[in-house]
């Protein structure tokens, strides 16, 4: 596996804590969740690959509107707002890998195409 | 929800009805390599890692010759399933130390619509629990004849 850019280092931090968040429901519909502590533990090192100002900013967001990050499809709207993205901001983030965020809510900006 | 609705969530490019896996890691990355081929995921290494780390959480091979993987993940904009099947069966490390046949992936996005993964998780459990439907979705070789299984299930 490549090295991740810090978007999927992101990415796959939002993930692990979807993850984490759902333990509970997932556990109560059967399926084996025992090793919680081997996940936060995961997710403490991935955090620590991600630089402070950039992690500072995730948990913000993720505090405000529960899902930091948010996919756009290829009609270029947030995922988040709904709001449509400009044409300009969507041919960086299908090719860029810095960090985006959406100029009407603020969420980070995840391409997926 | 019930079965017809689930239905809607199964895709005839999503159908694998004999796998070529012979592990667990390829049994995952054979099925995540489909959704990126039909272009229902872009990045098929984020996916791998967070099904992988939802093992570590605890085995999704949930007994009876049946295999779960299941997770939200942001490269994911529609929640997708994927159904694979291994006459042989494939070492899994489920709960039950036995090998999986029927494998039902479930990717969902960071938030659905009308919240459904869960709600699709739990029917997909009690659909499975079923020795009938287990039965007959080992013998369904066509996609309708899946679909059909799980209409009824």
């Amino acid at each position: 596996m490549a090295k991740k850019n810090e978007l999927e280092l992101l990415v796959a931090l939002q993930d692990l804590d979807m993850m984490i968040e759902e333990i509970s429901e997932v556990k109560r519909l059967g399926f084996s969740a025992e090793r919680e502590e081997e996940l936060t533990n995961a997710r403490e090192e991935l955090a620590s690959k991600i630089s402070k100002p950039l992690l500072y900013s995730y948990e913000k967001l993720k505090i405000r509107y529960k899902r930091a990050i948010v996919p756009v499809k290829e009609d270029n709207t947030c995922l988040g707002c709904f709001v449509k993205l400009p044409t300009s901001m969507s041919s960086i983030g299908r090719t860029d890998t810095s960090v985006i965020y959406c100029e009407s809510c603020g969420r980070i900006l995840y391409w997926l195409f | 929800m019930d079965n017809e609705e689930l239905t809607s969530y199964f895709d005839e490019q999503l159908f694998l009805p004999d796998l070529e896996a012979t592990s667990k890691d390829e049994l995952l990355k054979e099925i995540v390599n489909q959704f990126v081929n039909v272009k229902y995921l872009k990045n098929s290494d984020i996916v791998l890692e967070m099904l992988k780390k939802r093992e570590v959480l605890g085995s999704t091979g949930i007994g009876k010759g049946i295999a779960i993987p299941h997770g939200r993940t942001t490269s994911a904009s529609d929640i997708m399933i994927a159904f694979g099947k291994s006459k042989d069966g494939i070492e899994y490390d489920s709960i039950d130390g036995k090998p999986v046949n029927l494998i039902f992936m479930i990717i969902a996005p960071p938030q659905d619509e009308n919240n459904m993964y869960l709600p699709i998780l739990g029917k997909m459990v009690e659909i499975l629990n079923k020795s009938k439907n287990r039965n007959k979705l080992m013998s369904a070789e066509t996609f309708d004849a899946f679909i059909d299984v799980i209409s009824k299930g």
